[in-house]
């Protein structure tokens, strides 16, 4: 009975070609563009790490006397891993640049120093060899564990690679292992090395020692078998409180363990859960137009149906026989949205930031199949059982004399289907309005630096190679040969570049002002610059004079502060106060602001220090050209060789470009959100039109009779319009009170817009009710054209 | 067979009622040829719909064989319905989409026949009407009066004892409509009971009586 249902289902389809098209396009883009989506969400957010066990992994964070998250300090992480009892293995992490030497070329790639018991932590068996562990390894041991990537890449897939003797930063080290690609976690990193001390060595060039104050890795650890998650996380609570009460520097400050799965995608989880929600308006939307479709050709099928009733099909079997057309449509619809869903998710990724955090988990795979299975069947469900429902009751009497023609009666049930269809497009509509206003202004913001034409080149250092006078003279020398070619002539040494992760802090106190405890000062922003930044970015010179090629590393110490510094030296004149960060600073000049972490980020207080006074081995060039990028990376290229040929340079970007990935996420985002928002409209548009012109087909008689009474075809043509655009109102209004609702979710992924902003809401919804009508434009046109005497005669 | 005690239809219009069949009362026997006739609204299509148990918003009794449809729920009716009666319709009703031979076949698979004795009977019922040709041909590709020979092979094939055609040669030209007529005679002949609805005087002469309606009344019976 069912194959019988089934093999009629598709003869019905194909010889209604137009209807089964318009069904078949709806459903794949519906359940094609969910599914891909959902892909994403679930690759990103909802797919279990790689690791045995994955739940007990925390990722630690120290939180700051502000709510911040910070790093660790070696003295904290001591304590810490002291009192840690709930924890099977505690390690500690710190990604670092590492060159690698002593094979052919040098090479430089993203690497991890980690404490002993990092993959005890993860607990994540190697491709060959080994891994390194805290009962087996001790902190000295010069060894190292290497990628698939990096093993592929750099060794030719050897397996003898085991047991070879490299250099990372100048560091004769033995390669031990190889671990799978999926071991990319809590950062993507090619190489993990074994620290020489119990705690990630300093990038300040402090090692093994005991602060509190310098805060510069993370910390993950496993829980015990025996312990649960809450417990280990309240007891990483309780040691975070007792070291903040025993130590003044810790005031206010805690620890906190988030599973390792969530704490990566902290960031984009609102974004992600936004875009599933999205997309999934855009499967209801096709759900609400292919079931106005059906409810359509139910109403033209009644005579079908009444003939069926008439021969012996019970309600329960003629909804067993609609319900089965639904599904054989659904699963057709899903199975090309599968289709649609692999080129989409293909588009996805390539369109996606790179920071996405756990992109290359995306797949698609049974999880996903079968997430788009239950998809289908529960659309063709959604959208076949309420025309089901109500065709399955046929008035013989009627239906069998009339044919399906006549009666206006079942247009109800397709009224609210288009309604429907409009508000939730609306919805979307208005989301995707905010998120793209939001995401012009965010692009509109001034980072307070110049943005064309400037390149950025990455030059760090080796600490093994390098200490503080090596780094100072590396720095100095490559600046020397910048400024005398001509290429890169306007150019600046700096630490660290715009929107980059790198970071450096110090609190403010000046001299001569009431003495602030530490957590209480404002915490500036510390910049490393050679002379010649400020013209070379275009920050201004308000005041004061900027560093030159005096203020050397035996001068005395000098700073430049920017405006929003001044206000903590209580309406002096900052020029010539001193500050005290550490040491005792001069203020020798007054800088504009710029933004350093991100364009929605506005700019904190800053202090610009030479780079001969405060050398950082993590600095790089920045350059000011009209001659492209790449002849500023030869260039530099060439500079760095004379001065030391063995070092490579790191990356190299144009201004636009870092800009350009800082926003990447809300830029992916508000394309997403933009696209779904489009095809709603178009599926909304599709959804009135289907009903206006099947309404027409279905009056044909009755505007014969109008017309022959005398009514004009204008009056026609707005009677159909009006028709429409009611619908279309009334689905404007539901739509514009759901998104009130529904936008409070995407507030916090807004950028100076509000969430109620009116002229979004009143430009979308206008922009709705004229595709409503252009919808009802054709229709209303063929009814004003109706010949009274041909339909008058077919009645 | 049927018998008919005082049925009534009636639509309500706010605070007045119209009656489309009053006090209804007749009889039909087992082997009967009935025609309903009358003038256009006398409810002759109304009174076949209630005997074909496609409307039941009606009063009185109405008897089937020894079983009281107006006592019993709409799935025994539906019962009754599939083991007794098969209906043929004046525009014929036969579905677009499904070739001859599945036409044919749907009322035995809505009766859950097994596909292999459905075979057969639907076989033997296109020998029967000299059909066999055409049990590929979708419905547009017949004239009308071989549609309705479809359409009563339809009628039969689930072997009902009682037939139901509504002006079952309206839409045919004469030498059609006397074709499908005999074909009636010879299926009576054989023993199945027939009520038709029919305007025309010629078409009723096949039957063995009339009854006549007007206005909802049983004007005049034979």
């Amino acid at each position: 009975m069912l194959i019988q249902d089934i093999r009629y289902a598709l003869r019905s389809f194909r010889r209604a070609p137009g209807f089964t098209l318009v069904a078949l396009v709806t459903l794949a883009l519906g359940i094609g563009g969910t599914t891909a989506i959902y892909s994403i969400v679930d690759g990103v957010l909802l797919r279990p790490l790689p690791y045995s066990d994955p739940g007990r992994i925390l990722r630690i964070n120290r939180i700051g006397a502000t709510g911040g998250l910070d790093s660790f300090s070696a003295a904290d992480y001591r304590d810490l891993k002291k009192d840690a009892t709930s924890f099977a293995a505690l390690a500690g992490f710190r990604s670092d640049i590492v060159d690698m030497t002593g094979r052919s070329e040098p090479v430089r790639i993203i690497g991890m120093q980690t404490t002993a018991a990092f993959f005890d932590a993860f607990d994540a068996a190697p491709l060959l060899g080994r891994t390194y562990h805290e009962a087996t390894d001790k902190p000295g041991a010069a060894v190292a564990v290497i990628s698939e990537t990096t093993w592929r890449q750099q060794f030719g897939s050897n397996p003898a690679v085991i047991g070879t003797q490299v250099r990372l930063n100048g560091a004769p080290t033995e390669i031990i292992g190889v671990v799978p690609e999926y071991l990319r976690h809590p950062q993507k990193s090619d190489v993990w090395m074994l620290s020489p001390f119990d705690v990630p060595t300093s990038p300040f060039g402090v090692d093994g020692n005991d602060s509190r104050d310098i805060h510069y890795f993370g910390v993950v650890g496993r829980i015990a078998h025996d312990r649960q998650v809450v417990e280990a996380q309240q007891q990483l609570k309780s040691i975070g409180d007792q070291i903040a009460r025993d130590q003044k520097g810790n005031a206010g400050s805690t620890f906190r363990g988030e599973p390792l799965a969530s704490s990566m995608v902290a960031d984009v989880r609102t974004a992600m859960l936004v875009l599933l929600g999205a997309v999934g308006f855009v499967l209801l939307i096709a759900c609400a137009n292919v079931a106005g479709l059906l409810i359509a050709r139910g109403a033209a099928r009644r005579r079908e149906l009444a003939v069926r009733t008439a021969l012996g099909a019970g309600r329960a079997r003629l909804i067993q026989q609609l319900l089965t057309e639904s599904l054989v449509l659904a699963l057709v619809g899903g199975a090309l949205g599968m289709l649609v869903a692999t080129w989409t998710q293909q588009l996805l990724i390539s369109l996606a930031p790179e920071n996405l955090p756990r992109l290359a988990d995306v797949a698609l795979d049974w999880r996903i199949a079968a997430f788009a299975l239950i998809a289908t069947i529960g659309v063709g469900a959604l959208f076949g059982l309420t025309p089901a429902l109500q065709s399955s009751k046929p008035e013989l009497n009627t239906d069998l004399k009339d044919g399906g023609r006549g009666g206006t009666s079942r247009t109800g049930l397709r009224n609210v289907m288009v309604v429907a269809q409009v508000a939730l497009a609306l919805v979307l509509l208005i989301g995707a309005g905010l998120m793209l206003t939001s995401f012009a202004r965010l692009r509109a913001v001034d980072p307070g630096f110049r943005v064309t034409e400037v390149v950025t080149v990455e030059l760090m250092l080796p600490l093994a190679r390098f200490d503080d006078t090596a780094q100072r003279n590396f720095y100095m020398a490559v600046h020397e040969r910048l400024k005398a070619n001509p290429i890169t002539a306007q150019s600046a040494m700096l630490f660290p570049f715009p929107f980059g992760g790198g970071n450096a802090q110090a609190g403010l106190q000046v001299i001569g002002q009431p003495e602030k405890p530490p957590e209480q000062r404002t915490s500036a922003d510390l910049y490393s610059v050679s002379p010649g930044y400020l013209q070379t970015v275009g920050v201004k010179l308000l005041k004061g004079r900027d560093f030159n090629e005096n203020d050397g590393p035996k001068s005395p110490p000098v700073i430049l502060i920017s405006e929003s510094a001044i206000k903590d030296f209580g309406g002096k004149d900052p020029i010539g106060e001193k500050v005290d960060m550490g040491d005792e600073f001069t203020v020798i000049g007054i800088v504009s602001d710029a933004r350093r972490r991100s364009l929605d980020t506005p700019p904190r207080a800053a202090v610009y220090l030479p780079y001969t006074q405060f050398v950082l081995p993590y600095m790089g060039a920045v350059v000011r050209t009209d001659r492209g990028a790449g002849a500023v990376a030869s260039a530099v290229k060439t500079a760095v060789a004379q001065i030391d040929p063995d070092l490579p340079i790191g990356d190299v970007k144009t201004m636009e470009q870092i800009i350009e990935e800082s926003t990447g996420e809300p830029r992916f985002r508000s394309f997403l959100i933009a696209s779904f928002a489009v095809l709603a409209l178009m599926l909304a548009a599709v959804g009135v039109y289907g009903l206006i012109s099947f309404t027409v087909t279905q009056r044909v008689p009755e505007i014969g009779v109008r017309l022959a009474l005398g009514a004009s075809p204008r009056q026609v043509f707005a009677q159909v319009i009006g028709q429409g655009l009611r619908l279309a109102v009334i689905g404007v209004v539901l739509g514009l009170v759901a998104a009130a609702a529904a936008t409070t979710l995407v507030r916090g992924l807004l950028f100076n817009t509000s969430a109620t902003d009116p002229l979004v809401y009143g430009s979308l919804a206008a922009l709705l009710l004229a595709m409503a009508a252009l919808a009802c434009y054709v229709p209303a046109r063929r009814a004003m054209r109706v010949d009274p005497m041909t339909a008058l005669r077919s009645e | 067979m049927i018998r008919l005690q005082n049925i009534e239809k009636s639509y309500r219009h706010g605070l007045s009622q119209t009656f489309v069949l009053r006090r209804v009362n007749a009889e039909i026997k087992q082997g009967d040829f009935v025609s309903i006739m009358g003038p256009s609204g006398a409810g002759k299509s109304t009174l076949l719909h209630i005997l074909g148990m496609h409307d039941s918003a009606w009063t009185g009794e109405y008897w089937l064989h020894d079983d009281p449809i107006h006592q019993l729920s709409a799935k025994d009716r539906m019962r009754l319905q599939k083991q007794h009666i098969g209906f043929v319709f004046q525009s014929y009703h036969l579905l677009d989409n499904l070739t001859v031979y599945e036409n044919i076949d749907l009322p035995l698979s809505y009766r859950d026949v097994k596909k292999a004795e459905r075979e057969g009977m639907v076989a033997d019922i296109l020998d029967r009407f000299n059909i066999v040709g055409k049990k590929d041909l979708f419905p547009n590709q017949l004239s009308g009066g071989q549609q309705q020979l479809v359409a009563i092979a339809r009628a039969v094939v689930a072997k009902p004892s009682l037939i139901l055609a509504d002006e079952p040669t309206g839409n045919l030209h004469s030498d059609q409509g006397k074709e499908i007529m005999e074909l009636f005679r010879r299926l009576n002949e054989a023993g199945t009971t027939i009520v038709q609805v029919t305007h025309s005087k010629e078409n009723a002469s096949y039957g063995k009586r009339v009854i006549n309606l007007k206005d909802g009344w049983i004007v005049d019976a034979n």
